[in-house]
């Protein structure tokens, strides 16, 4: 994934055959962090608990239901995620590589979920586990190439 | 070792140094940032930037004490303001949450 141009308001991507494939399949795995995962407060001290997590529940959830309608535009959307003759073009806007991000990282963050939260030693890997890691990975390695092009290192 | 200095005292100035007395604050709330293994530390930067507006050089200060002290509050502020910073910090996956500050 290299990014061959960037203005204030649009970063176009280069894919390979086989990053335009992994990164379709990997987009399609979202959303993986399942619901009512995240917790408002660690203690139950704060007013009204019950009712503000329900509160953020609601608000995920609403962002979950944003991001995938916005997942499926962009991914039949020629205009901004393409097919070339050498693989793909992504075009992103600054907002849309926010929630690119966003997306990606519910789908590493739910695979490692999935995965049983392993600490940073790499699980011992078995072909039931294999799908999730290779899922973790992908959108980790995608999720790198949009962070650097945002530094402006490639 | 450096001396410490004595401070003069001037009459009729009444000096305070005491720090104003926690029940003179509003009642506030810490947004706390948990670490975890799963989330890259160049993504905890960026997303500390995005979500407060921060400057890269605190957004990282703050990115590395979650790293190594396993934690680092990131803003103290009022209910409804902490619930808005967790919400947005949860929206990116960070395992982020808002504790009562005694």
């Amino acid at each position: 994934m290299k990014l061959i141009q960037a203005t204030r308001s649009r970063l176009v991507f280069h894919l390979g055959q086989r990053e335009n494939r992994l990164l379709r399949q990997v987009l399609k795995l979202y959303p993986r962090v399942p619901s009512a995962h995240q917790k408002l407060s660690k203690s139950s001290r704060l007013p009204d608990a019950e009712a503000n997590q329900r509160l953020l529940d609601e608000a995920l959830a609403e962002r979950r239901a944003e991001n995938k309608k916005h997942l499926q535009a962009l991914l039949a959307d020629p205009r901004r995620f393409a097919h070339t003759e050498t693989g793909g073009r992504l075009s992103l806007s600054p907002a849309e590589v926010e929630w690119v991000l966003q997306v990606l990282n519910d789908i590493r963050v739910g695979s490692w979920i999935i995965l049983g939260s392993p600490d940073e030693k790499r699980p011992e890997l078995n072909e039931r586990m294999a799908p999730d890691f290779a899922a973790m990975e992908t959108a980790g390695y995608f999720e790198v190439q949009l962070l650097e092009a945002l530094r402006g290192e490639t | 070792m450096a001396a410490t200095a004595i401070p003069e005292i001037q009459p009729g100035i009444v000096q305070t140094t005491e720090d104003k007395p926690k029940s003179g604050l509003e009642p506030g709330y810490l947004v706390i940032c948990w670490n975890d293994p799963v989330n890259f530390m160049d993504y905890v930067t960026h997303v500390f930037q995005a979500v407060f507006g921060w400057p890269r050089k605190k957004a990282e200060f703050h990115m590395l004490q979650v790293h190594e002290q396993g934690q680092s509050v990131l803003t103290r502020e009022s209910m409804e303001k902490a619930e808005h910073y967790v919400h947005q910090l949860q929206k990116y996956s960070l395992h982020a949450t808002m504790e009562r500050d005694e």
